[in-house]
């Protein structure tokens, strides 16, 4: 029998399997399996690693996340304050860059695996890889160096800068996020992870239109993946669509695993990716909280129709609402096993 | 004369050009147009237009929803301090993101479409609690509650605009705001603004700019 791992890279690599491999997002939701408020499950690796087992255990899909939140990678650079929320995801509440002067004399850690909150990372990384043992895929997720400026700064100031400069300062800041970007994803690397969650939104034309995609987003990826390359890496836009920006993706970048964002039209991108790479189709999870397990039932049967012709497909969530009812991951979960079935 | 103004500036705004979006509002200005002028017969039908342009156009992009409020806004700002007699407000709103949600962009891009239009915006800030948006809105006298909220959980949630919605029902105030929300859950599930309670919600700062506008005009016949 194959197991997760191979199943992802049979679907990789357009090989034969049981079926497509089937990815499910339940970070926050392992702090209720743990029966832990939110802020004491985050403050420790090994929570994280035995909240994202546990649930792997509990609905059986493919992979395991070494995320905590996003908001994690600001805290490595300064932030003091998350808010965490028991109903929901936890948020930056500090954007400590305030000034240009604050960007001017911000400075990325030499070596940031010696921060204390990384170890926790690393901590949780370490139990994955010892109870997956490489039949699971670890994820992990990289914020983009043009969009972490958002998590340090804020979003409005941040789109603000981008757009409007001063841009030697932009510039400035960005080679900063680009060099922290190149640290974490070695450093991610080295810890075990499989599957590397580029987190991309400015990489996408509905964030910036395609002139500015050319001008100035794909030139930040490049320098971010230049040194360590692209090997697991798969582009991601925080769900917002990024279907148009594809091909030069896959021709600039290299980058052949697309996650896409719900609202992007999935036959479209299979179009466009086909078997050069996998396209990895994301059902609405927001939806999810209103419909009914027949509901999601349907839409998992719809994107697997459209997804699964030719294969090289994997079906995937975005970051589940804790709003989900159960009823509705069994039902996604379900279905895709019966569905994504080759049979 | 003003359309080809109307269409300079319009073509700058689409493109993302601040720089060529503020020289058309200099060159109007050199030509002896009015600061009035400049905002009732360019900015406010180029916003008006723009907001025409991007709502049907599947290729719109965040960057030009931004720099459209953002240039407007500039623009206003420094036009509106010429003005001979402070201009006419066309109604009222107050702003903020729901408990819980420190995402400022949407509010922002909203507000700035807002002041354009004549529209007085009172910005509550981020974090805001149900309470304060219904004692504010009483104080300022607004029409209009708007409701910004981008994680589920602070758009869905208890704390947020349904609490609002309940605060408006228990003081019987129902008839004296509408309530407006956006924020990403809004654009994933097009139907969760009702379920939340709100009357009315846009997908981007562009078209709540029209949608608030709407909503002032129901209640001010
Ligand atoms: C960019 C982005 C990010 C960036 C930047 C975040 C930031 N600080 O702003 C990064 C990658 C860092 C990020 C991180 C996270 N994100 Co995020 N992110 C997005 C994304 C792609 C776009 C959001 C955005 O900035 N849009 C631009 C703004 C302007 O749009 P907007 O808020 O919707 O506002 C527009 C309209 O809605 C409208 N509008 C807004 N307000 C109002 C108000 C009124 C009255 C009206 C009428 C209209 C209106 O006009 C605005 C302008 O056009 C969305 C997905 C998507 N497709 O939208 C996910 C999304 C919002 N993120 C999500 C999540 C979960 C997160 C995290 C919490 C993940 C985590 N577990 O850590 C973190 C939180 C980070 C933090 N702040 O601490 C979820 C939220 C849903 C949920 N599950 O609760 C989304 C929907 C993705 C998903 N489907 O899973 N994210």
């Amino acid at each position: 029998m194959m197991h997760p791992m191979q199943i992802l890279q049979a679907a990789l690599n357009g090989q034969p399997a049981p079926r497509i491999p089937i990815f499910c997002n339940l970070l926050d939701q392992g702090a209720r399996e743990l029966g832990m408020s939110q802020a004491e499950y985050y403050s420790r690796g090994e929570h994280v690693a035995c909240g994202q087992l546990a649930m792997r255990d509990r609905y059986g899909y493919d992979n395991l996340w070494s995320l905590f939140y996003v908001g994690r990678e600001a805290e490595l650079l300064g932030c003091q304050e998350i808010l965490f929320a028991d109903d929901g995801t936890p948020n930056v509440a500090d954007y400590f860059l305030r000034t240009a002067a604050d960007i001017e004399q911000f400075t990325i850690p030499d070596d940031i695996t010696r921060h204390p909150l990384w170890q926790e990372i690393a901590h949780c990384l370490a139990i994955l890889r010892r109870e997956a043992r490489g039949r699971f895929p670890i994820c992990a997720y990289l914020t983009a160096s043009t969009t972490l400026p958002a998590l340090l700064m804020g979003m409005d100031k941040w789109l603000e800068l981008a757009l409007t400069g001063p841009f030697t300062l932009r510039d400035q800041l960005l080679a900063k996020c680009s060099d922290f970007f190149r640290k974490q994803i070695a450093a991610y690397r080295a810890a075990g992870a499989d599957v590397l969650l580029y987190s991309t939104p400015f990489g996408a034309a509905s964030f910036v239109g395609m002139r500015r995609f050319r001008q100035f987003s794909l030139p930040w990826m490049q320098r971010d993946l230049a040194p360590g390359g692209i090997d697991g890496v798969v582009y991601y836009c925080g769900t917002a669509p990024f279907n148009a920006v594809i091909p030069e993706v896959m021709q600039q970048l290299g980058i052949t695993a697309h996650y896409l964002s719900p609202q992007d039209d999935l036959a479209v991108a299979k179009s466009i990716i086909g078997a050069r790479g996998l396209t990895c189709g994301v059902i609405d999870d927001i939806q999810m909280i209103a419909w009914s397990p027949q509901q999601t039932r349907q839409e998992v049967a719809r994107l697997c129709r459209i997804g699964m012709v030719g294969g090289h497909f994997l079906l995937g969530t975005g970051v589940m609402p804790l709003a989900v009812p159960e009823a509705n991951i069994r039902a996604y979960l379900e279905a895709a096993f019966t569905y994504g079935a080759w049979s | 004369m003003f359309h080809s103004f109307i269409k300079a500036y319009n073509d700058a705004v689409f493109d993302t050009d601040r720089e060529s979006a503020l020289q058309v509002i200099d060159k109007a200005r050199a030509h002896g147009h009015s600061p009035e002028e400049i905002i009732f017969q360019l900015v406010i039908p180029a916003v008006e237009e723009m907001m025409d342009t991007l709502s049907e156009d599947p290729d719109a992009n965040l960057a030009q929803h931004f720099m459209t409020a953002q240039i407007a806004a500039e623009v206003s700002e420094k036009m509106l301090a010429q003005f001979s007699r402070p201009p006419a407000t066309v109604g009222r709103v107050v702003i903020g993101t729901a408990r819980g949600d420190l995402h400022s962009l949407g509010k922002r891009i909203v507000t700035g479409c807002l002041k354009t239009m004549m529209v007085e915006v009172l910005d509550l800030g981020v974090n805001v609690p149900a309470e304060q948006f219904v004692t504010q809105a009483i104080a300022f006298d607004a029409q209009v509650i708007a409701i910004s909220a981008m994680m589920v959980h602070t758009a869905n949630g208890p704390e947020g605009c349904r609490k609002v919605r309940q605060l408006l029902r228990d003081q019987q105030l129902e008839h004296r705001f509408r309530l407006v929300v956006g924020g990403a859950p809004y654009r994933f599930d097009e139907q969760l603004f009702q379920q939340v309670g709100a009357d009315a919600w846009a997908a981007d700062g562009v078209s709540a700019g029209k949608v608030i506008l709407n909503c002032i005009r129901e209640l001010q016949p």
